[in-house]
């Protein structure tokens, strides 16, 4: 069954009085517990998809179902931001329980889910640091746990290895799949790396600027294969992508998008 | 070795201590004026009086900055972090207080002196206004420049309002409020001594210009000596607060 379910998803800014179409007839599915990964230039929308998907933009035309709900009635969505959102003024500890805080739950619950999932994430020794003293990489676990002390059924993440060196990187991938594969989460990513959309997704998504739309779709059997890397199979699938890509980030210098 | 930092601390305070008083004794010696004592002077007189007179005028002073300071932190906070949240609030308000902040309010002193009587709450009214605006302005422009990544992050948390000012609002915008609290402490003191120096016998502002009037100039000295200790420890207050509640500006 599609976790994901999104039909002739339509969503228009307003721009200096003018309405301009940030996605249109977007239409993408995802199977429960399944990967999938969005590529796409930048601009094209992709952060756009996944706040509606957040339920963070309630203006949207069109169908998009979670689990058969609406964003706005479901309650198991996590999203990590690009610059994980962690709030500078709390230690990791009260980071990651933020989310529980709000949902309401008996302290002396709180306290130990947050061990555990820091214990989980190897983070527990750190509970106590402010994010500006944490490397990068451990930022982003600090992100992660954050997401999964919620025990969420959608995994939402934009560009969120970006920012990390690629030895980083390649850990946090790892970190990820292992975890998806403990949870059967379903998860989304957003990411403008070829080799990591292979990597990580079993389905992948090319988006194209002007209109903001997907225009091809993958199904990618080397997902989640840590061998994977490196084999010539991984190797064509990634120039395969990238010649997508390019077409997309031709069609974002067209004289429409300008 | 975690003693070393705050022994040099005092070390460095003790200095500039001393620094101060020798370059005052220089003064008094330059100018050679009964109006300009030496500091021996003052601080002897200082400790002398400071049982019999000073310590109550201090006290009615204390209290009155205090009281401000607090009414003016109480009102000032939420109304700023309101305004600084809410577009719509902000943006009708804006007007009002760009015409009324430049204003400078010890011009309306007479005003409130025939509305509120020359009590207490006249002057404590007066500077409250006054630190009420500067903590205003300075915390709605650190709520509105905050990035929106972070409401977003606790936002599709489902978040409530009163959690968006506990977790987001109120402690991002913690060291922008006592920054403010800073300068406003700064500026209270002025206003403090502006208020004292009329209709009141009390407090510290009095005390000083009661002493100049009758000549008792190290009188008057040992008051500038209260006066200036009591914006110094109120300093180190401030200071303390911001080391434990904004540890995370320079952990
Ligand atoms: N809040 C907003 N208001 C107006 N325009 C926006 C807003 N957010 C994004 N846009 C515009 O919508 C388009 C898609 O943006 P975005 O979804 O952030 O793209 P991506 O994440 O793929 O880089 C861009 O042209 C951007 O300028
Ligand atoms: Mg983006």
């Amino acid at each position: 069954m599609d976790y994901i379910y999104i039909r002739s998803l339509q969503v228009d800014y307003l721009q200096n009085n003018q309405t301009i179409a940030a996605l249109e007839n977007v239409n993408l599915s995802l199977p429960q517990a399944s990967t999938g990964v969005i590529i796409g230039p930048s601009g094209c929308g992709k952060s756009t998809l996944l706040s509606i998907l957040a339920n963070l933009n309630p203006n949207y035309e069109g169908r998009v179902l979670l689990n058969g709900k609406t964003p706005r009635e479901s309650r198991d969505t996590a999203l990590i931001l690009q610059e994980y959102g962690l709030l500078p003024w709390k230690t990791v500890w009260d980071n990651v329980k933020l989310g529980l805080q709000i949902r309401g739950i008996p302290k002396n619950k709180i306290a130990s889910r947050t061990e555990d999932i820091l214990k989980k994430l190897g983070l527990l020794s750190l509970r106590k640091r402010f994010p500006t003293q944490l490397s990068g990489g451990q930022r982003q676990r600090v992100a992660i746990a954050r997401s999964l002390i919620l025990e969420p059924k959608l995994l939402l993440m934009d560009e969120p290895f970006s920012s990390l060196d690629a030895l980083t990187r390649e850990e946090m991938q790892d970190l990820l799949l292992e975890l998806w594969k403990e949870t059967h989460l379903t998860i989304l990513i957003i990411t403008h790396n070829i080799e990591e959309a292979v990597f990580l997704g079993q389905k992948i998504f090319i988006m194209s600027a002007c209109p903001g739309t997907i225009i091809q779709e993958f199904e990618n059997p080397l997902a989640g294969d840590h061998t994977a890397r490196g084999k010539m199979e991984f190797l064509e699938m990634c120039s395969i992508l990238r010649s997508y890509f390019r077409r997309g980030e031709k069609d974002a210098l067209s004289p429409a998008c300008l | 070795m975690r003693f070393l930092p705050l022994a040099s601390k005092i070390l460095h305070i003790l200095a500039t201590i001393g620094f101060l008083l020798v370059s005052w004794q220089i003064f008094s010696i330059l100018l050679d004026t009964p109006a300009f004592p030496p500091p021996e002077q003052a601080v002897r007189s200082f400790l002398k009086i400071f049982r019999s007179d000073l310590a109550g005028h201090l006290g009615v002073s204390f209290y009155r900055i205090m009281f401000s300071l607090v009414v003016a932190t109480i009102l000032g906070v939420p109304l700023g972090l309101f305004l600084g949240k809410s577009k719509k609030a902000d943006r009708l308000s804006a007007p009002f207080i760009y015409l009324t902040y430049p204003v400078p309010k010890v011009v309306f002193l007479p005003i409130i002196l025939i509305l509120l009587g020359i009590g207490n709450t006249s002057k404590i009214v007066l500077i409250t206004l006054i630190v009420f605006y500067q903590i205003l302005v300075t915390t709605r422009d650190a709520a509105k420049n905050l990035p929106k990544e972070y409401i977003l992050s606790i936002r599709s948390l489902r978040a409530t309002e009163r959690e968006l000012y506990q977790h987001i609002y109120f402690p991002a915008c913690l060291p922008a409020i006592l920054t403010s609290l800073r300068l406003g402490l700064g500026t209270a003191m002025a206003v403090l001594f502006l208020v004292e120096t009329y209709a009141t016998r009390e407090g510290i502002g009095f005390f000083i210009m009661d002493s100049w009037s009758s000549l008792a100039y190290d009188q008057m000295f040992a008051g500038i000596i209260a006066m200036g200790l009591m914006g110094f420890i109120l300093y180190l207050l401030l200071d303390f607060g911001e080391k434990v509640l904004c540890s995370w500006v320079n952990p």
